[in-house]
């Protein structure tokens, strides 16, 4: 089997791998000859100081210990680490693009129909009304969801009394988070036998102090809801709004639509869905669409197109602002890049092969999967293993492992996404790792990784006594 | 798995101890929490003089991948805190009956919902 | 292909493509995979119920990448192509080549967080690299890395304030200088928190103690200052007024960037709290105010930060490792109680960024940072030898910018704007000028269309 290998540079000074900068060439600059008042400047500066060739080689060698999509599979659940098509860089990269957000309307028509467009693509891929790009990433967008439901309860006189959002066991961490950051508290919702929404539980739950409940379709164990007419039933009837965490809409595109489902608002995560590429934690983009009685609650401003011209305008009923401008804009421009090249036919074409892959590294897999069907991406349990251990082991044959211990309702818990980006060869070769890793001694899973030039971190220590900065590790 | 419960303390269905002295009571985490939260390597405490009632969150014990609240046992004044687990709080997974204990508080009610080794050995 | 009505295979051919040409399965890996889950069409794998299924169209048109490519680089070509001297809290210097060409690496660009931190070693350094970056610019011993842009950092350092404090209070104090976006980002941060955002007066652009003392009391949960100020003035009493807000045990958070951040005092000696920021004035060009949150704290607010934090540790080898640390505080673990509901956050600007300060170098930096505040001053005294205009217009220290009093903003700025020069409207009878490495060589140009279109 083919491993992933880093490159180690060892040299005396730097205990091995490549050293910081700080311990390359540390400088010490004095701030003089200025006009300011002493009080006002600094009297020096203590930073690296490199030329451009040490500098590059640092950051390549740092990149060779570094894996990425191109590095081999990355079936992260939930995650969505699909292809980044190359060429929606070299777009984001135009000089056209490089605009300042203060520029006049009339002189950045390009970018505010690009934005504009894409308000239009991703209502329709949605089935919603009216779409935000503003949230800078996909929590962000919960945010402002949330915050729009907030101001549409407050609107009809219900603000005080709606206090609550229902957020099921098993959902992202950012939905509680986001919530909460709203000042609403979370009525937490358990699952039933089958993985699913309790409906009983959620009648219970389901009242006049219901804000909304956030949902996620397919959830987090890859099954669909089916019971979400009745879910939205319960849900509206109580007063409430349906909430679409789009963070699994990449399963369903061109096949079910949030909106069709009775969610009048949801987030979508273009990193995930179109293939922007995450950059190491981010940027990414948290677009929120609507539903009609929603539209005037938009963050400020909005792009709408009048004979062929564009504009900013501030919704009637606006939230205000989730973000400094208007969100990250090469991402979203990489969205619409995206989008554009696959059209509706390959975006629906997409989700199959993503479902397909999913089914079919499950299928030659052999570890308990306890809930099924799953869409794009399945929940394994690591059985008796610790699932963090199968984890690390998988790294030694060449694989980034699936998301662990979560959900929680699937014991060590191996949730794996292997998207439409792999080709049969690096789904068995995926499956191949699974099976060695399985059939391997404990030991083996307790070591690992040995293949790779760092070894298990310690977290522990990093975590009892922080380091976080080369002055830290200096001092200490 | 064997965790230890000794005998001559009392438990909390949360998975606390209590050790009745003679004006206080000494509380702490069990083993078996400390076992289940994996390495502790963070501890919020309260102050000496709060106020805590019974099942209150009183303090939070952190793993690397795990929180939990610690509930008062019973209800009380806090009188001392142990401050060596704030410095190491390996103290928790180490000795978690012994250096590992948390607070004592002078009680201010009831002991009689407290179980009895044999009964917290039945729920884990 | 039997029964498959849905799978699309790839076309070699943009012509034909009608799937997604970023999936590789062939027919027969389409056909053996179905075999081996035991269905024989793709439809089956969907339990979708009939009621909300989805049978039409988008009716988005596909296209090849050359033609994406075209149509969207004649869309962007409506964008004008001014010379801006447009800043106001969104700056851009001039990024090394250097920058692209390392960031663009893929096993950067394309990598996800590093919740497998034995294969992220790399981008884990740069983070770390970042990090320290900004603790020996701020003076603060914490740095995350990164929030969104300015305006969620300083709503972030809002709630940080309220978390921290032991005694109650509901007031947040903001200059009246802030731009409105960023206040609305806060009034939005706070508000769950039932926290209430009142501004501050300034006497010709900057806050001086007694304005301070005058607005504040022991309900003040957190006062928020920028220098430079979205004014381009210089804050010139940062020390007595941490000294007041510290009376008043409220928080000190200063919006700044790492630019200016190279010549001005480092905000720890000054008595600051939380540093934010758009630390996007390195590594990013102009981006429509896509940025990169800048958060730094004191080392007393380590468990409360919110964000990701990189730390060093070490692997089973015993050599220096690099990981994610503190998780406990995000919304992954602590859920509803988390420090932010922060997920994706903007790592990879962060990289470039830490590659721009590197490439700049402490020597770089400071001299950049001087050339700012130079050319500020320079070109405002430029500007004030054309009659009909008055500049700058505060009597005050600059960084990057200055306003201008002029007869008829609107008109001036069309009139510049026709040249070819963006520059800032602030009111009727004021424009803004930022001034930089990235339009320098336009300065005499843009003089010389002021002393046309004023005249």
């Amino acid at each position: 089997m083919q491993r992933h290998t880093q490159a180690i540079w060892n040299d005396d000074d730097s205990e091995g791998y490549e050293p910081l900068l700080s311990e390359r060439n540390l400088e010490t600059v004095e701030v003089d000859d200025t006009d300011l008042p002493d009080h006002l400047t600094r009297d020096s500066l203590k930073l690296p100081e490199l030329s451009e060739p040490e500098l590059a080689r640092h950051y390549t060698r740092l990149s060779q210990m570094n894996y990425g999509i191109d590095s081999g599979p990355y079936p992260l659940g939930s995650c969505t680490m699909k292809y980044n098509p190359k060429f929606t860089e070299d777009i984001a990269s135009l000089p056209s693009a490089a605009v300042h957000p203060d520029r006049d309307e009339a002189s950045v028509q390009g970018t505010l129909q690009i934005y504009h467009e894409l308000q239009d693509y991703l209502a329709r891929i949605g089935g919603m009304d009216a779409v935000t790009l503003q949230p800078p990433a996909g929590a962000a967008g919960e945010f402002a969801g949330i915050l729009i439901a907030q101001a549409y309860h407050e609107d009809n006189g219900e603000g005080e009394q709606r206090s609550e959002v229902i957020v099921p066991t098993s959902a992202h961490g950012t939905n509680f988070a986001s919530a909460a950051l709203a000042g609403y508290d979370v009525v937490e919702l358990p699952e039933d036998d089958d993985g699913r929404v309790d409906l009983e539980a959620l009648s219970a739950a389901a009242g006049d102090s219901t804000a909304a409940l956030m949902l996620t379709n397919p959830n987090t164990l890859g099954l669909f809801e089916r019971n979400i007419e009745e879910i939205a039933t319960i849900v509206h009837d109580a007063g409430g709004l349906m909430y679409y965490d789009g963070a699994n809409l990449n399963a369903l595109l061109g096949r079910a639509r949030p909106g069709d489902m009775g969610f009048d608002i949801m987030h979508y995560n273009v990193h995930k869905t179109f293939a922007t590429p995450h950059g190491g934690g981010g940027p990414g983009a948290g677009p929120v669409g609507v539903s009609e009685q929603l539209e005037s609650f938009l963050p400020n401003p909005q792009v709408r197109e009048r004979d062929g011209e564009y504009e900013l305008f501030e919704p009637e009923r606006s939230i205000g602002k989730v973000h400094g401008a208007m969100g990250n804009w090469l991402v979203l421009l990489k969205a619409h890049a995206y989008i554009s090249r696959l059209g509706g036919d390959g975006l629906r074409d997409a989700s199959a092969k993503a479902v397909l892959n999913a089914n079919y590294l499950a299928s030659q897999i052999d570890l308990k999967i306890p809930f099924e069907p799953f869409h794009h991406e399945f929940v394994a349990s690591a059985g008796d293993r610790d699932a963090a251990d199968f984890a690390k082991r998988m790294l030694d044959y060449g694989v980034h492992p699936p998301t662990t211990k979560w959900p929680e309702n699937v014991p060590e818990a191996l949730m794996t996404e292997p998207t439409e980006a792999e080709s049969k060869t690096s789904l068995d070769q995926l499956a191949e790792a699974f099976g060695a890793v399985a059939a391997d001694e404990p030991s083996a899973l307790e070591d690992a990784p040995k293949a790779t030039s760092a070894k298990r971190i310690d977290q522990t220590s990093a975590a009892r006594e922080p380091q976080l900065s080369w002055h830290q590790l200096e001092s200490r | 798995m064997n965790f230890q419960i000794p005998d001559e303390l009392q438990y909390a269905a949360s998975h606390e101890w209590v050790d009745r002295r003679d004006e206080v009571v000494r509380i702490g985490i069990t083993d078996f929490a400390q076992d289940e939260l994996g390495d502790i390597v963070f501890v919020e405490l309260p102050a000496e003089g709060d106020t805590v009632d019974r099942d209150e969150a009183f303090g939070l014990v952190e793993s690397i991948k795990a929180i939990s609240d610690v509930y008062a046992p019973v209800a009380g004044t806090v009188v001392e805190i142990n401050t060596a687990v704030r410095e190491q709080p390996e103290l928790i997974n180490e000795h978690p009956f012994e250096d590992g204990w948390l607070i004592e508080l002078e009680p201010t009610g009831e002991f009689d919902h407290l179980l009895e080794p044999a009964e917290y050995r039945a729920q884990l | 292909m039997n029964g498959n009505t849905t799978l699309t295979t790839r076309e070699t051919t943009d012509e034909k493509q009608t799937g997604t040409p970023f999936a590789p399965q062939t027919d027969e890996d389409v056909a053996a995979m179905l075999e081996a889950i035991g269905v024989s069409d793709v439809d089956e794998l969907f339990d979708i119920p009939d009621a909300v299924r989805f049978d039409e169209s988008f009716d988005i048109d596909a296209g090849s990448e050359q033609t994406v490519v075209r149509e969207l680089t004649e869309t962007l070509e409506r964008n004008d192509a001014p010379i801006e001297f447009l800043g106001r809290g969104h700056y851009a210097h001039h990024v090394p080549s250097l920058v692209d060409h390392i960031s663009l690496r893929s096993e950067f660009i394309t990598s996800y967080t590093q919740y497998q931190p034995e294969i992220t070693q790399g981008f884990l350094q740069v983070l770390f690299e970042y990090q320290s970056l900004l603790v020996e610019l701020t003076g603060l011993e914490i740095a995350n890395c990164s929030m969104y842009d300015a305006a969620t950092a300083l709503g972030e350092a809002a709630t940080l304030a309220d978390r921290v404090r032991e005694t109650t209070g509901d007031r947040i104090l903001v200059p009246d200088y802030i731009r409105a976006e960023r206040r609305d980002v806060l009034e939005n941060y706070v508000a769950g928190a039932d926290l209430v955002v009142e501004e501050l007066p300034a006497d010709d652009g900057v806050t001086t103690p007694e304005i301070l003392e005058e607005a504040i009391d022991d309900d003040v949960v957190m006062t928020y200052l920028e220098s430079p100020t979205t004014d381009g003035v210089l804050e010139e009493h940062l020390e007595e007024i941490g000294e007041i807000v510290s009376a008043h045990d409220g928080m000190f958070c200063l919006g700044t960037d790492p630019v200016a951040l190279a010549l001005l005092r480092s905000p720890a000696d000054v008595g600051v709290d939380v540093v934010v920021g758009d630390a996007s004035v390195l590594g990013m060009g102009p981006s429509y105010g896509m940025g990169l949150g800048l958060f730094a704290c004191r080392e007393a607010y380590l468990r409360q930060v919110p964000g990701r934090l990189v730390g060093a540790s070490r692997d089973d080898d015993g050599n220096r490792a690099f990981t994610l640390t503190l998780q406990t505080r995000e919304q992954h673990i602590r859920r509803e109680r988390a420090t932010s509901n922060i997920c994706t956050n903007q790592a990879w600007v962060a990289l470039r960024a830490a590659i721009h300060a590197a490439s700049l170098g402490p020597s770089g930096l400071v001299s950049l940072a001087k050339r700012c505040h130079r050319l500020a001053e320079q070109t405002a005294s430029r500007l004030e030898e054309i009659e009909g205009v008055s500049a700058p217009v505060r009597d005050r220290h600059h960084f990057r910018e200055f306003r201008a009093r002029v007869d008829d903003a609107n008109a001036v700025a069309t009139a510049i704007e026709a040249n070819g020069f963006a520059i800032h409207v602030v009111d009727e009878e004021t424009v803004q000028i930022c001034v930089s490495d990235r339009n320098e060589h336009r300065i005499d140009e843009l003089v010389d269309a002021f002393t046309e279109v004023v005249n």
